[in-house]
């Protein structure tokens, strides 16, 4: 690493209403070196990140790049001055091709005469893409052909391409494979043999430590304080991020009890065009049913089929005492719950408080002969979100207003509000932070001890061998393996069967 | 959790409760109070005459009986351009089964609104059209139809339905409708469904709302609201000519966002918007009237009024969902 400084961040404040999202953060990044950037949600990072990179205006403060104070009102404005990011959410539009998307806001070169030269852009773009070796990614093509994770990598190529001084890194990996992911971290590498610099800001602690040089906290909005990764532990940063000691008991600790003979649900040849084909299992009482897979295996649709939210699904669902599920309400009627990986759209309505976000699927078993009353509904959204210990000014609030981690306990207080005994839980802790992962590690063991049936569909290895009772692993659209739990278990023996 | 909110450096608090959303939900109470006072005062006090008032008054029933059902649309986050043609439409009906029987009638014509209701429902649930473009088509087939029934001569209306054409009987219908809808909008799921769907539709779907039923539903509703303000129209005007209802959708829909309806619908709706909307229209339109502007200065006008009210008052964070 040079000890050249490359980006002071002086006093940098930001504030959404009454919400203080960053206060005060100073900081200095080095050229040649990648930082880790950390934090609970609501810590700030994100916004942090974003005002560098012109997505919000600065509050107050100043970035100074190279010794050049940086007044960047968009991102396109923030790529010419050195500073690209790779978003956490989709960062790529519809309705535009793969090429169209990479050179978005840098198309000067291919314009003649304010014509674009089409072929050109295309041509700039597959060699591009093939230097990075996603040569699959064909340029010319529509965005919308491809994939989540093939749409990331061609934010990557957008982001990187141009060779910006400093980039940062959002979020990303938890949309990527493992392959996905290797790709991403070559090209961090790569920029730091450069002598250029990686913001990179993620949630999973293992990941940071093995690809960082420093790691600055962040908690609250405030700076807390910047380490050398090769110094610490992974208890170390949850110890900086949460302020206090985090117990050892993150996952389930008991191994060895039998699982219920008693089946509560039977899925049977259920398929999905394009998606899983002929999928059979049978979910226990008391039972954490694990579904792990690569990103594309079909595991997400095995959640969305059950609850009967598919599209066009066949074959049968069936409950312990012959309910057929057909329908989502017929899914709710029969204590079914869901929630979606993609928690923006399918679990939350984000443009609506808190209490009409609990209260909605339970205002049938409300309504006293057809009449809510509006105290009732509060008091019951009250209880809900304070049981799950949700972060809120009050339960009127709206849910846009909340970080993942809150999002989701809202998610949880609705259905747990509902009484549901199944569960199926698509990415329960997908971007949420470590304390907020606790308490859902700790709610799922303590449903289970309830005697409720949990299905936990989860991109993360180490999550699925901590949790679940039983693990399926899925390739393919089919079923591909499946293992009890036991601490003999291994990382390895369930890439196995993914891969 | 501890809840580290601080209250120092906050923005000065004029500021912050003009960009409130209890000032947004005051902002059309007061735009009405202003459009009275300065419409009274640009007519020299002729708008605030009894006289006046009651003119006022018998021009604000139907429409507020169609506002109801296009609030329950637009809560949604749809629209429907359909309001006229099927005034127009269901007027015809209503005169012409009024020589057979007068309940008859008034059946006839709210079946003829949620007919075409169920029509709109129907393309916009089942093929996935937006409601924007479906209730576009519909408006002009069935302006079309109006053309047609009445290209010989109007339609008249028989002297017993025109001899109800009593205040009374005008109030009763309107505030029953208002009192119904306001007690299914906030005490029943009936409302807290449409909220939830115009907020988003995914999420609602998959919290166990019926969506496509709740669309379909609202739309087969607000025809037959429609239907039932035709009525009230046959008995004021005695006899239906091919402008039956002509721009009545484009009224409706400046009615309800000077009442300060969301156009994007969910859950920041109020039921309030319907009346105040109603009549802060009526007011506008009848001062401009009696201030002598030629009827493209009044449109003129009203554009600009309408725009400058969507601008302020749009939620711009719902658009970025919606996209």
């Amino acid at each position: 690493m040079e000890n050249r400084v490359l980006l002071v961040a002086e006093n940098i404040d930001k504030r959404f209403g009454i919400t203080h999202a960053v206060d005060n953060v100073s900081l200095t990044i080095n050229a040649g070196e990648v930082r880790g950037l950390i934090g609970e949600n609501g810590s700030g990072k994100s916004t942090f990140s974003q005002m560098l990179c012109g997505i919000y205006s600065i509050g107050g403060g100043t970035f100074t790049l190279d010794g050049k104070v940086l007044h960047c009102r968009n991102q396109v404005e923030a790529n010419n001055e050195g500073v690209a990011i790779i978003v956490q959410e989709m960062g790529t539009l519809s309705g535009l091709t793969v090429a169209e998307n990479i050179f978005l806001g840098h198309e000067e070169p291919f314009m003649h005469l304010g014509v674009k030269d089409t072929r050109a852009m295309n041509k700039e773009a597959q060699r591009l893409l093939d230097e990075y070796g996603f040569g699959r990614i064909k340029a010319g093509n529509m965005i919308d052909l491809y994939n989540f994770e093939d749409r990331k990598l061609v934010e990557i190529v957008k982001a990187t391409y141009m060779k910006p001084k400093i980039l940062v890194i959002d979020e990303t990996t938890t949309a990527l494979s493992q392959n996905g992911r290797m790709e991403l971290y070559k090209i961090m590498d790569a920029i730091r043999a450069d002598g250029r610099t990686v913001i990179f800001i993620s949630h999973d602690l293992n990941e940071v430590l093995t690809h960082t040089d420093t790691v600055s906290v962040l908690r609250d909005g405030e700076y807390i304080a910047t380490v050398n990764t090769r110094d610490v532990t992974e208890d170390d940063l949850k110890r900086l991020m949460v302020g206090r000691e985090i117990g050892s008991a993150y996952y389930r600790t008991d191994y060895g009890e039998p699982i219920s003979g008693e089946v509560v649900l039977s899925v049977r040849d259920v398929s999905v065009p394009g998606q899983i084909d002929h999928v059979s299992f049978e979910l226990h009482r008391g039972e954490i049913l694990g579904f792990g897979g690569l990103s594309e295996c079909g595991m997400h649709e095995v959640g969305k089929a059950i609850f009967a939210a598919s599209w066009d699904r066949t074959g049968s669902v069936t409950l312990a005492d012959g309910t057929e599920i057909n329908s989502i309400p017929t899914a709710i009627a029969h204590s079914i719950a869901y929630a979606s990986k993609d928690r923006d759209n399918e679990s939350v309505i984000l443009n609506e408080s808190i209490r009409n976000n609990i209260v909605l699927p339970s205002l049938g078993d409300l309504a006293n002969h057809g009449l809510l009353s509006g105290k009732k509904l509060t008091k019951f959204a009250e209880k809900h979100a304070l049981d799950m210990q949700t972060k809120m000014q009050n339960v009127g609030q709206f849910v846009s207003d909340l970080s993942g981690g809150n999002k989701q306990k809202v998610v949880l207080a609705r259905w747990l509000g509902k009484g549901s005994d199944i569960l199926v839980l698509d990415s329960p802790t997908r971007g949420i932070d470590v304390k907020v992962k606790q308490a859902i590690y700790a709610l799922m063991a303590d449903l289970r001890r309830q005697g409720k049936s949990i299905i936990m569909i989860s991109e993360e290895i180490p999550e699925l061998l901590g949790m679940a009772d039983r693990i399926i692993i899925m390739k393919d659209g089919v079923l591909n393996g499946e293992f009890l739990r036991d601490p003999a278990l291994s990382e390895e023996d369930l890439i196995a069967k993914m891969v | 959790m501890s809840n580290t909110v601080k209250k120092d450096q906050e923005p000065s608090k004029l500021r912050s409760f003009l960009s409130s959303d209890t000032f947004k939900g005051l902002l059309p109470f007061i735009g009405l109070v202003v459009i009275v006072v300065v419409m009274n005062i640009l007519t020299q006090g002729k708008i605030l005459t009894p006289k006046r008032l009651r003119l006022l008054l018998s021009q604000v029933y139907y429409p507020m009986i169609v506002a109801t059902g296009v609030f329950f649309v637009m809560t949604l986050g749809s629209i429907d351009f359909t309001e006229g043609s099927t005034l127009g439409l269901a007027s015809i009906v209503i005169s012409k089964l009024s020589f057979t029987s007068i309940p008859l009638a008034i059946l006839g014509g709210i079946l003829t609104g949620a007919a075409i209701g169920a029509i709109n429902g129907f393309f916009h649930v089942k093929f996935k059209l937006q409601s924007f473009i479906i209730t576009i088509c519909t408006m002009f087939l069935f302006r079309g139809v109006c053309a047609y029934l009445t290209t010989e001569t109007a339609v008249p209306a028989s002297a017993a339905i025109k001899a109800l054409d009593q205040n009374w009987l005008k109030i009763t219908i309107t505030v029953a409708v208002l009192l119904v809808a306001w007690f299914l909008f906030r005490f029943t799921r009936i409302g807290n469904d449409v909220k939830a769907v115009g907020s988003g539709e995914t999420a609602a779907r998959f919290s166990g709302v019926k969506t496509d039923r709740v669309k379909f539903l609202t739309f087969v509703a607000a025809g037959a609201l429609t239907g039932l303000a035709a009525f009230v129209n046959v008995i004021k005007v005695g006899s239906i000519t091919a402008t039956a209802g002509n721009q009545l959708e484009t009224q409706i829909l400046i009615s309800l966002v000077l009442g300060g309806l969301p156009i994007t619908g969910g859950a920041k709706v109020r039921f309030s918007n319907i009346i105040v909307g109603t009549l802060m229209y009526t007011v506008l339109n009848n001062g401009l009237v009696m201030m002598g502007f030629e009827s493209q200065t009044q449109q003129l006008i009203k554009g600009v009024i309408f725009l400058l009210f969507v601008a302020l008052t749009i939620d711009r964070k719902a658009l970025k969902v919606i996209k």
